[in-house]
């Protein structure tokens, strides 16, 4: 029964999952098991210092854990379910034995999760390491995702002859966008390592290291149904052995309650039937106070301040102003950003084009992981505004595609230097092909007609920067100058007091044809395939004679 | 530009392209031109009417397809925007066209398109896909995965050796290309010749490695469609290829088998960028036509004129 459960909320999580993409309908929130997590909600508030519309989502889950004690873990929680059916894989017939430090080993959940709280009243979001549900996300994002297109690519692949061969049109024509990540390694090996500690003893992660857990555990002891062992009880121990959690305790009648996550395993293997969960109001006995030294709170509690220093005394902190990454649209002031984001990856699974990418030290450790854009890699699509409507503390906000469209990223610089028309008089024209925004125009410079950036025109999307036919380097490079951070209000009003324009015009082509001195080189190359009479005609665009 | 239009929806699309096939198909009576031949047929209408008529006029479309066949329709659906923008084929004129190419009896037809932005959302933009949905046998496909393109020889290049094209118009495929009437600020404008772009893997060395003039017309002599339909029922003037630019509307539909007549009555019909231009003017199509790929003064073309 709590096994189906489980893998009906991972099968949820996945599908929420699938879900976030730019057709996501705007009503579905595709990122609520994030915005259920508690301990992401309260780390970004305090991080923050403001109230996060879609972390009050958080208060749904602790009052339900005030109910029902700690059952998130053992029902909800797709990292656990993830967990355990990973360890019926790898684990199953290997013999574990409880840690002899096992009671010190399940404080450093306690400490990590005070060290979370008093990095995030320092400013620092650092709870997304460790949460569950960031990382669980982050792991699909950067892994699972990725692993799946190409999988299913490679099926297609192998099928295609057939499907030739059938003449099933479509299919024999199919094929995934495959996403690709900057930073998929290093996020399988934390995965990885999580799920490889259970070869110690089950749950490990849940157990000994996991702040959500930690956070729930702490209110358990209020929820309504506790275990409770009668008198046919023998002894036998059986219930301890097999708790996933090590809830149970030396004599088998008594319960840590903080530990205990109601998935009633305990009930189902006492062969006396003498285990029942019924509703009490009690709170706890004396295996239910939470094993939390004093001395070990404090050197959380420095560890916290001391890593918020270390994240925000830096020269990173200092250049947040200058910063040199171009943020997803709509994203939040960058100190802010940095502060509310939880890098759980959820906007880069969902962006369209796949230009964001997570960050490693390119802002320092505050930004580990949030998502920049990678304007070579690709664009920012002018149809697509699924970034923000994903994210679950609004770091990058939701908005309707009107608003989105104006609120510029950057602007494109065009590196003459480099550039085929400018450097070596070629007919390339790319940029401006592309140019969903007409902000690349073509003006007569000492007789070519050149590629100009119209700056308050560009709102930074990068689709010339992705396109530039140049080797290496774009000779048109998108840089964060100019954009758009706002924490309220409408960026079409900022836009319009900032006098931009967004809407493409007709009107540059006029440029082509009406700047004096206009001429074209390469017609007194050609003329001589040209009736004389057409000669003369002069000042004419570019590719006509 | 033409305001009414631009509130143009899909569901008004499919609306019209009901009314449009259900018009062709019951109207005029199928003349036999055979007799006469023309090079082109310029038909003036409403993009599903006239298209039906051109193709009437060159004889029917079982001069082009016979049963069992597989057709490759290659309409412009390359930019994500709307037909309103006409950077992008009407949909009418691709369904119409690909309505008659499976009456005609071929066994499939594939409207594809190496789209420059995003696959899904081209399709899902132009009205393209929405358009023949319902028409039994035709697929709409944009590709940009390589594995899709394979290599194949230009002899009588000039610049360009080689050439990765969508596979499947190597196999023996009537291809009929659609394109839509726009300007292009490397090539003065954008038709048939120019189209024929939207069919090879890597276009951005036309820009960055060869004179892209001499590139389209080596690239004409090994992508050869068998019928050009140009829909000139509206015609991006300036701001192309993409738009957003001035759209004007000289409600043609240009057909033929020649690609380079077609292209050079397409320049004479509206000024571009403001300013009259024969089709001689145009660079790739001068260099086409030196090729010996097709004729260009329009002057010495026999054409099927209408108004439908």
């Amino acid at each position: 029964m709590r096994t189906l459960i489980q893998a009906l909320s991972l099968l949820l999580f996945s599908t929420f999952f699938i879900f976030a993409t730019y057709k996501l309908p705007n009503w579905l929130p595709a990122d609520i098991y994030l915005r259920l997590d508690p301990l992401l909600g309260i780390n970004a508030v305090f991080a923050a210092r403001e109230i996060i519309g879609r972390a009050l989502w958080g208060i749904v889950t602790i009052g339900a854990t005030l109910f029902f004690g700690r059952f998130f873990c053992a029902y909800v929680c797709p990292m656990g379910a993830s967990i355990d059916f990973l360890d019926l894989l790898f684990f199953r017939k290997k013999k574990r034995q409880n840690l002899k430090t096992d009671s010190s080993f399940r404080k450093a959940k306690y400490f990590l999760l005070v060290l979370f709280i008093t990095a995030a009243l320092t400013g620092l979001s650092l709870a997304f390491l460790m949460d569950p549900m960031s990382l669980l996300t982050r792991f699909y994002t950067f892994f699972i995702y990725p692993l799946a297109i190409t999988l299913i690519n490679l099926i297609l692949d192998l099928l295609r002859p057939l499907f030739q061969a059938l003449g099933w049109v479509t299919l024999s024509h199919l094929y995934y966008f495959q996403s690709v990540y900057y930073m998929t390694a290093i996020t399988l090996l934390i995965f990885g390592g999580i799920v490889a500690l259970n070869r110690l003893v089950p749950r490990f992660w849940c157990r000994y290291l996991c702040p959500l857990g930690a956070f729930l555990s702490l209110i358990s002891p209020l929820g309504l149904f506790k275990r409770q062992v009668n008198n046919d009880c023998n002894e036998c121990l059986k219930c301890q052995k097999a708790c996933p959690m090590g809830a149970i305790a030396e004599d088998p009648r008594g319960t840590r309650l903080p530990e205990c996550i109601q998935c009633r395993t305990c009930a189902k293997v006492c062969p006396q039937h003498a285990i029942t969960f019924p509703a009490s109001l009690s709170i706890g006995g004396e295996y239910s106070k939470v094993d939390f030294s004093r001395r070990g709170f404090l050197y959380s509690l420095a560890g916290g301040l001391g890593v918020g220093f270390l994240a925000m005394q830096t020269p990173f902190a200092l250049k947040q102003s200058k910063h040199p990454l171009i943020r997803p649209p709509g994203a939040i002031p960058e100190t802010e950003f940095l502060r509310t984001c939880i890098r759980c990856g959820e906007c880069m699974k969902s962006c369209l084009t796949n230009t964001l990418q997570p960050c490693l030290w390119e802002s320092g450790f505050s930004g580990l992981w949030t998502p920049k854009m990678d304007p070579r890699l690709a664009p920012c699509d002018q149809n697509c505004n699924v970034c923000g409507k994903v994210c679950p503390t609004q770091a990058i906000r939701s908005l309707p595609m009107e608003e989105k469209t104006h609120a510029k990223v950057g602007t494109a610089v065009l590196r003459k230097e480099m550039c085929l028309v400018w450097a070596e008089n070629k007919l390339c024209l790319i940029c401006d092909e592309i140019c969903p925004y007409n902000a690349i125009v073509f003006r007569p410079v000492e007789g070519y007609r050149r590629p100009v950036v119209i700056p308050s025109k560009c709102n930074g999307c990068g689709f010339c920067e992705q396109r530039c036919p140049v080797k290496g380097d774009s000779a048109i490079v998108v840089v964060p100058n100019g954009e758009i951070r706002l924490k309220e209000g409408s960026y079409i009003k900022e836009a319009k007091k900032l006098q931009l324009e967004f809407k493409p015009d007709a009107g540059d082509d006029k440029f082509i044809l009406e700047e004096s001195g206009f001429k074209i080189e390469e017609k007194k190359k050609r003329g001589k395939n040209i009736p004389p009479e057409e000669i003369t005609q002069p000042k004419k665009p570019k590719g006509f004679l | 530009v033409d305001k009414d239009n631009r509130a143009m929806t899909r569901r008004k699309f499919l609306k019209t392209a009901a009314a449009g096939m259900a018009l062709g198909l019951a109207g005029s009576p199928s003349f036999s031109f055979a007799k006469e031949e023309y090079d082109l047929a310029v038909i003036s209408g409403e993009p599903a009417a006239a298209t039906r008529k051109a193709i009437e006029a060159l004889g029917g479309i079982s001069q082009f397809v016979k049963k069992g066949q597989r057709v490759v329709l290659k309409p412009n659906m390359s930019f994500a925007r709307t037909p309103d923008f006409s950077a992008t084929t009407h949909p009418l004129v691709v369904a119409t066209v690909a309505q008659a190419c499976m009456e005609a009896g071929a066994q499939q037809v594939l409207v594809l398109d190496h789209t420059l932005q995003r696959a899904e959302l081209c399709l899902e933009r132009t009205g393209i896909r929405e358009a023949c949905k319902n028409i039994p046998g035709v697929h709409v496909l944009a590709l940009q995965e390589r594995k899709f393109f394979g290599e194949t020889k230009i002899p009588q290049g000039k610049v360009l050796e080689r050439v990765e094209v969508v596979k499947d118009i190597l196999d023996g495929h009537v291809l009929i290309n659609i394109p839509v009437a726009k300007s292009h600020s490397a090539t003065g404008v954008s038709l048939g010749m120019k189209g024929l772009m939207g069919l090879i893997w890597d276009r951005e060395s036309f820009h960055s490695q060869y004179n892209i003039n001499q590139a389209i017309a080596d690239l004409g002599t090994v992508i050869r469609p068998q019928l050009t339909i140009l829909d000139a029922t509206r015609a991006l003037v300036s701001g192309g290829p993409g738009g957003p630019g001035e759209v004007k509307k000289p409600n043609l539909i240009i057909a033929g088998m020649d690609p380079v007549a077609v292209d050079s009555y397409g320049v004479s019909i509206v000024p571009w960028y403001g300013q009259n231009f024969k089709g001689r003017q145009v660079e790739h199509l001068l260099v086409a036509h030196q090729k010996g790929l097709g004729k260009i003064d329009i002057d010495q073309l026999k054409i099927f004129k209408e108004k439908v």
